[in-house]
């Protein structure tokens, strides 16, 4: 009997959005424990360093989330220009979701390591 | 809240478009709220397109929005997040109101889609009762009224049954219509 294999295409996309939503908010604390950004410069370091195609629409939101939860400050500096850049910084509360989530996250990296083993 | 200005009238035109677009979307948010949306969007489309050329500031203004996606797609989920926040701050009828509004439009798809599922079975039912009691079942009409489509045990004088057999035909057309109206719902709530 010959079986024909194919990828589930569509499911993998789903799956894929679900990981990226999930991970998208660990990604911006990672970045953010570095030093300060600007909304525009900080997706262009999540460009930089992952190959997430985030609609770039949605980062504002979810950072707007991450504030409300305290978990990221933010403040607004004015530019020569005259139009501002508001800058985001990971919180003392963010620092230790952050310090948590990678727990959780090497956690779940070393239980799928031993599966797929 | 300082507006860019663009070299190009074609820039400038699809970047007021673009936040007429946006004020819109957020015109339900307090004041704050709708400047602080608005502000944040302005500082990431002049980062994004100060530094291209008067040549190609139309594509680069086209290119950062495109982006940035589509202010009632992309705005929608933060905009009823923040009405919420405020719905809860005020304790506002109208504020709590909108609220619900905004976060329970999936919820009424959902809803509606049972009802036509509820539907879709009741109208396959109708072609078993149909053949179990013909005479209670059917459309009816009295006089040049309607009077009851489906199954009635009540059959006062003068009323007539139209359809005959065909009511089965009817019933199960009518539940393929109504299935795959629900399948079409249930996609487009899916890729929501």
């Amino acid at each position: 009997m010959y079986y024909i294999c194919c990828m589930n295409n569509e499911f993998v996309q789903n799956w894929f959005s679900q990981v990226k939503k999930g991970t998208l908010s660990y990604i911006i604390l990672i970045i953010l424990d570095e030093k300060e950004y600007y909304g525009y410069e900080l997706v262009q370091e999540i460009k930089i360093h992952t190959t997430l195609e985030v609609a770039e629409g949605t980062l504002y939101p979810l950072l707007n989330r991450l504030k409300t939860e305290g978990i990221v400050d933010s403040k607004w500096v004015e530019q020569e220009s005259g139009i501002p850049r508001k800058y985001y910084t990971l919180s003392a509360n963010g620092k230790a979701t952050l310090t948590e989530m990678k727990k959780i996250w090497s956690a779940l990296n070393t239980a799928i390591n031993k599966i797929e083993k | 809240m300082k507006r860019i200005v663009f070299i190009n009238p074609t820039a400038q035109k699809i970047y007021d478009d673009y936040f007429a677009r946006v004020s819109r979307c957020i015109s339900i948010l307090n004041d704050d709220d709708q400047l602080e949306v608005l502000m944040e969007l302005n500082s990431h489309i002049y980062e994004a397109t100060h530094m291209a050329p008067p040549a190609i500031e139309v594509d680069t203004l086209v290119n950062t929005l495109e982006k940035l996606g589509a202010p009632e797609v992309v705005l929608q989920p933060a905009v009823a997040y923040k009405k919420i926040q405020q719905a809860g701050r005020s304790f506002n009828p109208v504020h709590i109101f909108q609220a619900l509004y905004l976060n329970i439009s999936n919820g009424i798809g959902f809803l509606v889609m049972g009802i036509i599922y509820l539907l879709t079975f009741a109208f396959g039912s109708l072609a078993v009762v149909k053949i179990i009691s013909p005479e209670h079942t059917g459309l009816f009409l009295r006089g040049d009224r309607f009077f009851a489509f489906g199954y009635t045990h009540d059959l006062p004088s003068g009323l007539v049954e139209l359809l005959g057999n065909w009511f089965i035909v009817t019933v199960i057309m009518l539940m393929g219509i109504f299935y795959f109206l629900n399948t079409l719902l249930f996609r487009l709530l899916k890729k929501n």
